[in-house]
């Protein structure tokens, strides 16, 4: 399996810490031209660093402003990559994706966007902070095969459960895709009182999901 | 005392009534601005949360009732209680005092009890006295990952 070492691991958080965009960008590019996959460069480089960006602000070690520049950052170099994300394989499948109401949060479920797109499905994301009712609208506009719905912050829990009894009135037979920081220390067991909704931790438990539908069809 | 002493403590605390729980989620806007007013008003304050932290201090009291409203509704005793440890680290590492904690969840207590429902200060009780009773636990804790823990 391939894996990032731990020295360029320091000098890529070093460099989004200074807010260098040019050496960060240079960093994934010299990864990807080694073939590095994405998934390992989002899991083993971006979120590694984003987890520890959010450690140094909780021991006020960075200012709030420093965590919102290494945050604009890697959304930045996800756009950039798009032409090698998108998979020319393509399927006939539909996935929505979206933060629930109030989340600011949207670099998770953006990855998960373009694991998705990797694996040849089109995808709708519709970002942070976007109304639930506008989200429900907008599913019934898609042929929809699958929701996948990030939550960041626990004190949102309600809201997501509320969201998914009102889709589930409009979609009784939909997977529901649910993941997020917020279910870091736990909180999951409820979700399993629903029916088709899934709980996966990270890109890899995401991409193994994916490939089995793929191969269902 | 350690993490796995205040995880079987938290244990014993129960799911709050769907009533109780909607109540507290209804009147949360009533209940922050009331703390805010409450905090505002103590001449101590600026001892209590560092310098310049006020509005840190606010945004604190938002999270804690709509954190409190949440976990009231899906009980889970181990989102609880690192929950509170990173709050404690976070807002410590940013100049909160130890005392705040004391301070904050008096206040809340002496709000709740006049805003509340009879029956519903009786269900959520339990868990702001586990709170208040545990504070040391929790600095104890969130002192063994600060490089300068603060009092």
């Amino acid at each position: 399996m391939v894996e990032i070492d731990k020295n360029l691991q320091e000098r890529f958080l070093n460099e989004l810490l200074r807010g260098n965009r040019f050496e960060c960008s240079a960093i994934v590019r010299s990864l990807a031209k080694s073939n590095v996959p994405i998934k390992v460069i989002y899991e083993d480089l971006f979120k590694i660093a984003l987890y520890e960006v959010g450690s140094l602000w909780e021991y006020n070690k960075i200012s709030v402003a420093t965590e919102h520049l290494a945050s604009a950052i890697i959304e930045s170099l996800l756009n950039e990559n798009y032409l090698e994300i998108i998979s020319s394989k393509r399927i006939n499948k539909n996935v929505m994706l979206s933060c629930i109401e109030k989340e600011h949060h949207q670099i998770g479920i953006k990855m998960v966007d373009d694991i998705f797109q990797l694996n040849g499905w089109s995808t709708y994301f519709l970002g942070s902070n976007t109304p639930s009712s506008e989200v429900l609208s907008f599913a019934k506009t898609i042929n929809l095969d699958l929701i996948a719905i990030s939550l960041s912050i626990y004190s949102h829990f309600p809201d997501l459960l509320k969201f998914i009894e009102k889709f589930r009135l409009l979609f009784p037979e939909t997977f529901i895709l649910v993941g997020g920081q917020a279910f870091e220390h736990g909180g999951q067991k409820k979700l399993l009182e629903y029916y088709n909704v899934i709980y996966l931790q990270d890109l890899n438990s995401t991409e193994t999901f994916i490939k089995k539908l793929n191969n269902y069809e | 005392m350690n993490k796995e002493y205040i995880l079987n403590s938290a244990k014993l605390l129960k799911k709050a009534s769907n009533s109780a729980c909607d109540e507290f989620s209804l009147k949360s806007d009533k209940l922050i601005s009331e703390m805010n007013l409450e905090m505002l008003n103590r001449s101590d304050v600026e001892n209590l949360v560092g310098k310049n932290n006020i509005d840190m201090m606010q945004d604190n009291h938002s999270n804690h009732i709509r954190f409190i409203s949440s976990i009231l509704k899906n009980y889970d005793e181990e989102v609880l209680v690192e929950t509170i440890l990173w709050v404690f680290r976070a807002y410590r590492s940013h100049g909160f005092s130890t005392n705040y904690w004391a301070v904050q969840l008096n206040t809340w207590m002496k709000i709740l009890k006049i805003q509340l429902s009879e029956e519903t200060f009786l269900e959520v009780q339990p868990l702001y006295e586990w709170m208040q009773i545990n504070i040391p636990v929790f600095v104890a804790i969130s002192d063994e990952k600060l490089e300068v823990p603060n009092n």
